[in-house]
């Protein structure tokens, strides 16, 4: 297991759903898309029912030790207005347009116009750089053009910095694995981050903490 | 509102809102309000959501009556995170103190299938609202609704006859330069929500709706508020 920093180089804005981008879901994406291939967006039911493969990082207690994206340089955010319509072959006769299946979206994409996103984490490094060089692309919208990654750099470093950096959490930590610590929320902090099971209360990311022996 | 004064980005708007004020004749079309309102406030119930909206409404019609009846609707924490509402009713409190305030809660919104299905509030809402408006013999409901809105609000008009009430609506020609033109210049209280999202997406398009609520996802605002309400995003786990 190395401790390790991976750079993305973006060449257009990235969009994001949630302030942060989690390194150990964005492996476990990767997998599981190597594994079923375009099979994985053709489920049998809503919810996903395949299993979720286990990145190849360090993990302490039940936490993958890979850090939130930090993304650079931080502009704040911004909003990209746009229509999805459906361009699929219409049938013949009227259709509603305005709801149903045929209904168009007025949306927004929120983005920042960022150059870089790195992270940090502590794992085997060849296999997380060879599933990184897989990331074509990052964050929200990708079908439209953003976050798209121009190349990819990784590289060993002395620290473990995937869970604190100069005390600050790097990524969000539940709190009964912390001795102190600056601001909470509930917080899904391992994968699969959308399952409620992975909620529980846990530090804010870039905030100070002081975990556990 | 101090919090409004601590940046430059804030105080360049205040300052352009402040200047709009007359510009404008903000204070012309206050005064038209509360005239028109008159008429309406003695059999009359107001409602405020706690927007900017109906916070200015309820700034002027509370100088003209102060003991008037006014409705608000709590979403519950699902939809409206706690920290919010109790901010909205103090505000509420803050602007109208003497106002008769009947505080109606949503109960499937503590319940996240809230965020789901949003049809049984309106039904929850519609019957609460009738069964006040019976109660208090109300027969006017005032709502912050306005003409620049939407097209559907602008062909709905400023006295609608509803069912079971008139639906009236005393801020109907004022614009978004006036609502925040109108708050700037008599600190009316407005959740600090506001500040983050117009920032983001602009004065003129920010409006105070329920987070992270699937039905405005046509109008990609779970996206919005995913980034900037993050902390919303999730409640206590109840399993």
């Amino acid at each position: 297991m190395q401790n390790m920093e991976v750079v993305f180089h973006l060449s257009t804005p990235i969009a994001l759903g949630f302030p942060w981008i989690f390194f150990d879901s964005l492996l476990a994406h990767i997998m599981i898309k190597e594994e079923k291939g375009e099979r994985c967006y053709s489920l049998p039911s809503k919810l996903p029912s395949v299993e979720i493969p286990r990145p190849p990082l360090k993990y302490w207690r039940d936490v993958a030790v890979a850090s939130v994206s930090i993304i650079e340089p931080d502009t704040g955010y911004q909003i990209f207005p746009f229509f999805k319509r459906g361009d699929y072959p219409f049938p013949r006769g009227k259709i509603r347009r305005g709801s149903g299946f045929f209904k168009d979206f007025y949306l927004k994409a929120v983005y920042v116009p960022a150059q870089r996103v790195r992270f940090y984490a502590t794992g085997e490094l060849d296999e997380v750089a060879r599933l990184c060089r897989k990331v074509s692309s990052l964050g929200k919208e990708r079908n439209i053009g953003f976050g798209f990654v121009r190349r990819v750099e990784i590289r060993e470093v002395e620290g473990e910095w995937g869970l604190v950096k100069d005390g600050l959490a790097m990524r969000p930590i539940p709190i009964r694995y912390l001795k102190s610590y600056e601001d909470s929320a509930f917080t899904a902090y391992k994968i699969p981050y959308w399952a409620r099971e992975s909620v529980d209360l846990c530090c804010i990311p870039f905030t100070r903490v002081e975990i556990l022996g | 509102m101090k919090y409004l004064d601590k940046c430059d980005w804030l105080a360049r708007w205040r300052e352009y809102f402040l200047a709009w004020y007359d510009e404008g004749k903000v204070d012309e079309k206050a005064e038209e309000a509360r005239e028109f309102s008159k008429q309406y406030l003695d059999s009359g119930v107001v409602s405020v959501s706690g927007g900017k909206d109906s916070m200015v409404m309820l700034h002027i019609l509370s100088a003209v009556k102060p003991n008037l009846h006014v409705f608000h609707w709590d979403h519950g924490p699902w939809l409206m995170p706690r920290e919010i509402e109790e901010e909205i009713l103090r505000n509420i409190r803050l602007t109208a103190p003497k106002a008769r305030l009947t505080v109606e809660q949503y109960r499937f919104g503590w319940s996240e299938k809230a965020r789901y299905d949003w049809k049984p509030w309106y039904r929850a809402f519609f019957s609460t609202l009738k069964t006040l408006t019976e109660e208090l013999g109300l027969k006017y409901h005032l709502l912050g609704v306005r003409m620049e809105e939407s097209l559907r609000r602008r062909s709905r008009g400023r006295v609608v006859e509803k069912r079971f009430w008139v639906e009236v609506h005393p801020v109907y020609y004022f614009t978004w330069r006036d609502i925040w033109a109108y708050i700037f210049k008599h600190n009316v209280p407005v959740p600090r929500f506001y500040l983050t999202y117009a920032k983001t997406l602009g004065w003129s398009n920010v409006r105070l709706t329920t987070f992270h609520d699937r039905e405005f996802e046509r109008y990609g605002q779970p996206t919005v508020d995913g980034v900037l309400m993050w902390r919303f995003k999730r409640q206590k786990p109840h399993f």
